[in-house]
C-alpha cells in the first residue's frame, strides 16, 4: 500500500515582468506516491521547470499548499528550506550543472560538505567518501574520480550529477529533462539507470521529459496544460510530443 | 567546509584576481618599508636628542643667565637629594666665528691638502658665520648627556675633561702653522684685561718678534670644540659612497676668532639701562664634534665654561643647569611632573624655565609621528585602491559564477554560506597579498642600504641625501607589532572589499541563477 509522499494543492505561480503578469501555475493539484516514478510532460513553456522548482522549495508558490508526508513545506523558514533541499530533495538538471573547479568526486561530495562544518567534515569525510565511491561505481563512473567535469562527456556528467543528487539519500529526486542534451542511446541509459534506482531502491522520482519513448518507461505520466496537470496514458504520448 | 574548498579553488584558478594580490602586496610592502625606515629614523633621532640633552633643564629666561651659580647648584642638590645623578652648568649664547681656509702644500708629494707635512701656501679671506656657542664643563657634561662619544679625537673620548686642551697632533699642527707665523701672544690676553670690551685688545697683534721657538705651553690657549658641519663642507656633487665627501676647512690646531656679547653692562643714572657689548677672543680648535645630527653639528661650538665666563664677564653665572636624574627612564609621567614641580618651588617661573627633555623635543618628535601617520594614511589608500580592484574583480566573478551559486543553493547551501565563500576568498587574497607584501617589505628593509647604494650608482645621484642627516646608514627599526597591525589593516580592507560582491551573491535568487545562461 503506497502512501502519499508529496502532495500539492491549488498551486498558483506567476511571473511579473514590467507589469506583464505571466501566469504559469494555475490551481495545480498533484499527488506523488512513495516509490513512484512519475513522468511530467508538456509543451515548452508550459511551466514544468517552474513546478519542479516550487515543489523542491527552490521557489515559493504565490498561493496553495505543498505537503511532504503531511507536513507543510511551502511556507517554512529559509534555513529549513535549505535543509530540505540538502536532505530530502535531489536535483538533476538538463545541463548537468557540475561545479567546474571541482573534480568528479568533490562534486559528488558537495551536499555532504555543505552540511558539515570544517570539524564535522573531518570526522565524517571517510564515511562520506566511501558512500560517494559506491554511488559513482553504481552509476559507472568509478574510474573517473579525479577528472574535471569538462573532461567528461555529457552522459558521464549526467551520471556524476545523479550520483551527487543521491549522496544524501533523498526522499524525492527531481529530474528536469535529464536526457534533453543527450543522444537517444545515452539518454535511455540514463533513464534506465533512474528506473533501476526506482525499482531496486524504491527511490521516488519526478522526471520532466519531451521524449515519449522515455516517458513510457515511467509508472505514470502527467501532462501540463494551462497551468494544471492531468493524467495521460502512455498511448497518448506520441500525440502530445508532436 | 565547501567554503574553504571553493575559495581555495577560486584562488588557484582565477588568475585575474592575482592582479589584486599584487596590488595588495605592493601596498603592504611599501607600508612595511616606510614604517621601518621612518621608525628607524624616529628612534635614532630620539636617541640622539635624548643623548645630547639632559633629563631636566633649568634655563634662565634672561640671556645674561643667573648669578650665584654655586648657591643654585647647592639648592638643586638639596632639593633632589639622592635622585640627582649629575648636574652640569652651561652658558649658551649666539656668536660669530671667523676662520680662514688654508692650503697646505706638500712639495714632496704634490698634495695641496696635507696639513701634517705641508706648509701654508694659500689662505682664504676670513669667513664669518653665526653659531651657537656653548660654554660647558666637560667633566659634568659627559655625565648629564652624551658628549664624549661624539668627539673625534679618541683620546678625548676616553677622557673628555681634557678636550679643550691643546695636545697631540692638534698641538703639533698649531705649533707648526701658527706659532711659527704669529708668535705665542695671539691668544694670551691677561685674564682680566681682555673681556671687558671686544673693541680694543687682541684684534691687532704686533708682528711676531721671533716666531720660531716660543714654547706654547706657557700660556694656556682657549680651546674650542667645533661641530663637524662647521669644520667641514660637503662636496656638492658628492655621492653617498664617496669617502672624501666632507672636505675639512678647519683642522684641530687651527685658530679661529669667536665674537659674542658680554653680559649686559649696567650704566646710566640709576643703573637701569644697559646694553651688551661685543667681545671676542682667539680660540684654538682642539677637537671636532660629530653627533650625526646636522642641526647640532653645523651650528654648535663648545668652549670651556670658565673661558665663556671670562669672555662674557659672567663669573659664577650660568644660563642653564642640566640635570641627570637617577632612574629617570622608569619615572611615570606623574613622577616627572612632581619632580619639575619641586624644582619650580625654588626656581621662580618668572626667571627660570624648567623643562624635561621630552617637553623640549616634544614638537620635533610629534612632527615625525604626524609625518609617519600621514604617510600611513596615504599608503593605506594604495591598499584601498587595491580593495576596489578586488571589489570589481569579485563582482565579475560573482556574475561568472551565477550558475554555480544556483547549484550550491539547490544543493542546500544557505545564503550566509554562499556569502562565506566570497568572504573567505577575499580573506585568502588579502592573506596571500599581505603575506607576500610583508616578506617583500622585510627583504627590502633589511637590504635597504645595499639597495640605496645600487640605486645611487645606477641613477648617478644620491637617493638618500646624507647631508640632511649625517647618518652613515639608513637606520631601520622593524617593529613586529606595527607590521602585524599593517597586515590586519590590509586584511580588513580586502575583506571589506569583498563584502559587497559576497552580499550580492548571497541574495541572488536560486531560480534566477539556475536559469541564467
Ligand atoms: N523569471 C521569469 N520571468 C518571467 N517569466 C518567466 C520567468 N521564468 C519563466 N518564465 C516563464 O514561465 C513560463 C514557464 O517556464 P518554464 O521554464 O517553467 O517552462 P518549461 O515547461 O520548463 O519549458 P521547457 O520545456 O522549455 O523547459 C514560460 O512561459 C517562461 O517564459
Ligand atoms: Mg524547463
Amino acid at each position: 500500500m503506497a502512501s502519499t509522499l508529496l502532495l500539492a494543492r491549488d498551486l498558483y505561480k506567476s511571473y511579473r515582468r514590467h507589469k506583464i503578469v505571466i501566469p504559469v501555475l494555475r490551481g495545480l493539484d498533484l499527488d506523488v506516491e512513495t516509490g513512484e516514478f512519475l513522468c511530467l510532460v508538456g509543451a515548452s513553456g508550459s511551466g514544468k521547470t517552474t513546478l519542479l522548482h516550487v515543489l523542491g522549495t527552490l521557489d515559493r508558490p504565490d498561493s496553495g499548499r505543498i505537503l511532504l508526508e503531511g507536513r507543510r513545506i511551502d511556507d517554512v523558514a529559509l534555513a529549513e528550506r535549505d535543509r530540505l533541499r540538502n536532505r530530502v530533495f535531489g536535483f538533476i538538471f538538463q545541463f548537468y550543472h557540475l561545479l567546474p573547479e571541482l573534480n568528479v568526486l568533490e562534486n559528488v561530495l558537495m551536499p555532504e560538505m555543505i552540511r558539515s562544518s570544517v570539524l564535522s567534515w573531518w570526522w565524517r569525510r571517510r564515511e562520506a567518501r566511501r558512500r560517494a565511491l559506491a554511488l559513482l561505481d553504481r552509476v559507472g563512473l568509478g574510474h573517473r574520480l579525479r577528472h574535471r567535469p569538462r573532461e567528461l562527456s555529457g552522459g558521464e556528467m549526467q551520471r556524476a550529477a545523479i550520483a551527487r543528487a543521491l549522496l544524501s539519500q533523498p526522499r524525492l529526486l527531481l529530474a528536469d529533462e535529464p536526457t534533453g542534451n543527450l543522444d537517444a542511446r545515452t539518454g535511455s541509459e540514463i533513464v534506465r539507470l533512474l528506473r533501476d534506482l526506482n525499482r531496486e531502491e524504491g527511490l521516488t522520482i519526478i522526471m520532466v521529459t519531451h521524449n515519449p519513448e522515455i516517458a513510457r518507461l515511467a509508472d505514470r505520466c502527467v501532462c501540463m496544460t494551462e497551468g494544471r496537470v492531468e493524467a495521460v496514458s502512455a498511448s497518448e504520448l506520441p500525440a502530445l510530443s508532436s | 567546509m565547501y567554503k574553504l574548498l571553493l575559495s581555495w579553488r577560486y584562488l588557484l584558478t582565477r588568475y585575474l584576481a592575482l592582479a589584486s594580490i599584487v596590488s595588495v602586496m605592493l601596498g603592504v610592502a611599501t607600508l612595511v618599508v616606510v614604517n621601518s625606515v621612518m621608525g628607524g629614523f624616529a628612534e635614532k633621532l630620539r636617541d640622539r636628542l635624548r643623548g645630547l640633552q639632559a633629563h631636566v633643564m633649568i634655563d634662565a629666561r634672561s640671556a645674561d643667565g643667573f648669578a650665584n651659580l654655586d648657591y643654585h647648584m647647592q639648592r638643586v642638590r638639596e632639593i633632589l637629594g639622592d635622585r640627582l645623578e649629575a648636574m652640569s652648568p652651561v652658558i649658551e649664547g649666539f656668536a660669530m666665528v671667523e676662520y680662514r681656509r688654508r692650503e697646505y702644500t706638500n712639495f714632496e708629494t704634490g698634495s695641496r691638502d696635507d696639513p701634517v707635512n705641508g706648509v701654508i701656501t694659500g689662505e682664504s679671506p676670513p669667513v664669518v658665520r653665526t653659531v651657537r656657542l656653548l660654554g660647558i664643563d666637560p667633566a659634568s657634561r659627559s655625565q648629564t648627556s652624551e658628549f664624549a662619544q661624539f668627539l673625534q679625537n679618541p683620546e678625548n673620548r676616553k677622557d673628555p675633561t681634557r678636550c679643550f686642551e691643546l695636545r697631540g697632533q692638534a698641538a703639533e699642527h698649531h705649533r707648526r702653522h701658527f706659532l711659527r707665523r704669529f708668535g705665542p701672544t695671539v691668544y694670551a690676553p691677561k685674564p682680566h684685561s681682555f673681556p671687558v670690551s671686544g673693541a680694543e685688545g687682541d684684534g691687532d697683534t704686533p708682528p711676531p718678534p721671533d716666531p720660531v721657538e716660543a714654547p706654547p705651553q706657557l700660556v694656556r690657549p682657549f680651546g674650542a670644540v667645533v661641530g663637524h658641519g662647521i669644520a667641514t663642507f660637503r662636496k656638492p656633487d658628492a655621492k653617498s659612497t664617496d669617502t672624501d665627501r666632507d672636505i675639512p676647512i678647519i683642522y684641530p690646531g687651527d685658530e679661529i676668532v669667536i665674537t659674542t656679547v658680554s653680559r649686559t653692562q649696567l650704566e646710566g643714572h640709576a643703573g637701569t639701562r644697559g646694553h651688551p657689548r661685543p667681545v671676542s677672543a682667539t680660540f684654538v680648535v682642539t677637537d671636532v664634534f660629530k653627533s650625526e645630527m646636522s642641526e647640532i653639528d653645523s651650528n654648535i661650538i663648545y668652549i670651556d665654561l670658565a673661558d665663556m665666563q671670562r669672555l662674557r664677564t659672567m663669573e659664577n653665572c650660568a644660563t642653564s643647569l642640566q640635570l641627570k636624574i637617577r632612574g629617570y627612564e622608569h619615572y611615570t609621567p606623574e613622577q616627572k611632573r612632581q619632580l619639575l614641580a619641586e624644582l619650580a618651588q625654588h626656581f621662580d617661573e618668572t626667571f627660570f624655565a624648567i623643562a624635561s627633555w621630552e617637553q623640549k623635543q616634544g614638537p620635533l618628535l610629534a612632527a615625525i609621528a604626524i609625518e609617519r601617520g600621514l604617510l600611513n594614511v596615504l599608503l593605506f589608500l594604495i591598499i584601498a585602491v587595491a580593495g576596489f580592484g578586488i571589489l570589481a574583480i569579485f563582482y565579475m566573478i560573482v556574475i561568472e559564477k551565477m550558475r554555480d551559486i544556483g547549484i550550491l543553493k539547490a544543493l542546500g547551501a544557505s545564503n550566509s554560506g554562499v556569502m562565506g565563500i566570497f568572504l573567505t576568498y577575499g580573506l585568502a587574497l588579502g592573506l596571500v597579498g599581505a603575506g607576500l607584501g610583508t616578506m617583500l617589505g622585510l627583504v627590502i628593509t633589511i637590504n635597504i642600504n645595499e639597495i640605496e647604494r645600487g640605486l645611487s650608482a645606477l641613477t648617478g645621484n644620491d637617493v638618500f641625501d646624507r647631508s640632511v642627516y649625517y647618518f652613515d646608514k639608513i637606520p631601520i627599526n622593524i617593529d613586529p607589532l606595527n607590521i602585524l597591525l599593517l597586515n590586519l589593516g590590509a586584511l580588513a580592507i580586502a575583506v571589506a572589499a569583498s563584502v559587497l560582491p559576497a552580499l550580492r551573491a548571497a541574495l541572488l535568487h536560486p531560480v534566477q541563477c539556475l536559469r541564467y545562461e
